[in-house]
């Protein structure tokens, strides 16, 4: 038990947070209902939820800067509220949301915060250089954070971010509002840093594709609750959103195909019948015949999992 | 924490607050505009008034301390102020940095930079009016800067334990504060003059009391009997609360979510 619990990066229980605001009359906002999250070192895990969902929250409670009302939350073996400046050398946080001072350089952004996880001289000018480069901002170093597009400006909270080596990295909407080239860019970085230096990485996101393909474990969040979690295969199976058949057909429309047993519906997307089914191995050789006899002609066949966003979309119900 | 590391830290936001100051013109217009127009319309004013060389001394300097201590308060302010206005807040406490090193390290920068104000607006006077900053001597002289100094530092610590505390809407004290403070510790009057009930708030001001010392040394009788010991004394003291109110100030900050609101 003590051993699984050293491999453990997060070990929150019953966790609660109600913002209170307002005077004089107190309005108050429950953020967090009893959260309870193990996220395993090494790991990626995705925290995802509508809009107001408690994300962040969350994951500004994981980082110190949020205390709890409630629960006992230990990241890295330590309390969060108790040991929250021993835990602070050993985490960083990057934001979608970024924002540096204004005239400062990127390099002088990166090195001031260096110099608060205690590296200095030829250490701190090889860490800023180092960082710079990963991030891809070599031309960018003389340039005032103010004058940096949305996208750098990102890439300078990456480098920031990965300034003390953390071992527990936060990721807010790690692509919120990234063209698509610099998001693939971006995600490569951040599968590249849990596979090279074994960081654990926690990240809150609205994109089911970077949650698919990023995350080992996904963990839905909605209204202060954790509705669901596991890896997302397992969630696609939890929320029985059964499986996908796609078929291209001649003619493209065959009204009687939601009627099939076993079908749960149909729809059609770019010229493709899309029929979700209880059971593929079960039920695609009955839709092929009865499409068969009825002189339809077949001209693809696909059968997939459904997409991480229609789970979503189920749960945020 | 190492002494390395504290010092680093301490380093780290003195750098910082000195490449913001070095590239934000109206740093630099708050560092000179101001001061000598002070120093300008109170010498001018002595001089139409007809007051004596003492007298003129007396006022001029109160119109330097006001300066000094306002230009250096700024910059400690400026350790959470910069950050609250580019909302970069939540960065600064994910880091390892204490109140600490943000406000001695923003002091540090105060320091320097009302240091140059002093001699520009000392080298104004004395060509200008005649005011003569070192008749005192050194030391004296010395005292009457880090009075001004301490006081700077606690009123700054304390506007940053406002700004924490209140959010945006507290900014304005930052700028006010000080006014009301060097109001009342008498920087164009012996705090004799002030009515008895604000003469007790004076007397609990320390740059009231290394006012009083500088003066004397310009033929003004000292309303104190230790002033410059009170003042240190009650700078230590009042240092001590300030520091204390912004860590609590912090801690609410991160207990009701404003320390993200502000960094929003």
């Amino acid at each position: 038990m003590v051993s699984f619990l050293r491999m453990l990066a997060i070990d929150a229980r019953d966790v609660e947070k109600t913002f209170r605001s307002g005077w004089p009359r107190r309005r108050e906002t429950p953020a967090l209902r009893g959260v309870s999250l193990r996220v395993e070192r090494g790991s990626i895990f995705g925290l995802l939820g509508p809009n107001g969902a408690g994300k962040t929250t969350l994951l500004s409670i994981l980082a110190t800067l949020l205390t709890p009302d409630r629960g006992t939350v230990m990241v890295l073996g330590l309390d969060v509220v108790r040991e929250a400046g021993a835990l602070r050398r050993r985490l960083n946080m990057a934001s979608g949301r970024p924002s540096f001072l204004w005239s400062l350089r990127v390099a002088e952004i990166v090195a001031f915060y260096g110099r608060l996880y205690g590296l200095s001289g030829a250490a701190l000018h090889r860490r800023v250089d180092g960082l710079i480069e990963l991030c891809e901002l070599g031309p960018y170093r003389r340039i005032p954070y103010s004058d940096l597009s949305t996208g750098l400006k990102q890439r300078v909270a990456l480098a920031k971010s990965l300034v003390n080596d953390p071992e527990l990295l936060f990721l807010d909407e790690p692509t919120l509002g990234l063209d698509p080239d610099v998001s693939v860019r971006v995600r490569a970085h951040i599968a590249r840093l849990r596979r090279e230096q074994g960081i654990t990485i926690v990240l809150t996101t609205h994109y089911m594709r970077e949650a698919d393909e990023l995350c080992d474990e996904i963990a839905f969040i909605k209204s202060g609750r954790i509705l669901a979690r596991g890896t997302p295969g397992e969630l696609k199976r939890q929320i029985r959103l059964g499986e996908v058949v796609a078929l291209r057909l001649d003619p493209a429309r065959v009204p009687w195909l939601a009627d099939v047993p076993g079908v749960l519906r149909c729809v059609e997307v770019d010229g493709w019948v899309e029929c979700t089914v209880d059971e593929a191995e079960k039920r695609l050789p009955e839709l092929l015949r009865a499409l068969y006899a009825d002189g339809v002609v077949i001209r693809n066949v696909q059968v997939r999992e459904p997409e991480l966003e229609e789970v979503f979309v189920e749960l945020a119900k | 924490m190492s002494w390395r590391n504290e010092l680093l830290a301490v380093w780290a936001v003195t750098l910082r607050n000195a490449l913001m100051g070095a590239r934000n013109v109206f740093f630099f217009f708050e560092l000179l505009f101001w001061p000598i127009v002070g120093v300008l319309s109170i010498g001018l004013m002595s001089r139409f008034l007809e007051l004596t060389e003492a007298q003129a001394s007396f006022v001029l300097v109160g119109t330097i301390a006001l300066s000094v201590v306002n230009v250096c308060q700024l910059e400690v302010a400026y350790a959470v102020l910069l950050d609250v206005w580019s909302k970069s807040l939540k960065h600064q406490f994910l880091a390892p940095i204490g109140i600490r090193h943000l406000t001695l390290g923003s002091w540090v920068v105060g320091m320097v930079r009302s240091l140059a104000v002093f001699v520009l607006l000392a080298a104004l006077g004395r060509w200008a009016f005649g005011f003569q900053v070192l008749q005192p001597g050194w030391l004296a002289l010395a005292t009457f800067l880090l009075g001004c100094f301490l006081t700077a530092w606690v009123v700054g610590v304390a506007v940053c334990a406002l700004i924490t505390l209140f959010g945006n809407r507290a900014e304005a004290f930052a700028w006010a504060s000080v006014n009301m403070v060097l109001v009342l510790a008498g920087i164009y009057y012996p705090i004799s003059v002030l009515p008895d009930s604000i003469a007790v708030i004076a007397r609990a001001i320390p740059l009231t009391y290394f006012l009083d010392a500088y003066r004397a040394h310009y033929g003004f009788a000292s309303e104190f009997r230790s002033p410059i010991a009170t003042g240190l004394a009650l700078s230590a003291l009042y240092a001590a609360l300030a520091h204390w109110a912004f860590l609590a100030a912090i801690h609410r900050a991160r207990r009701t979510g404003l320390l993200l609101k502000m960094s929003e």
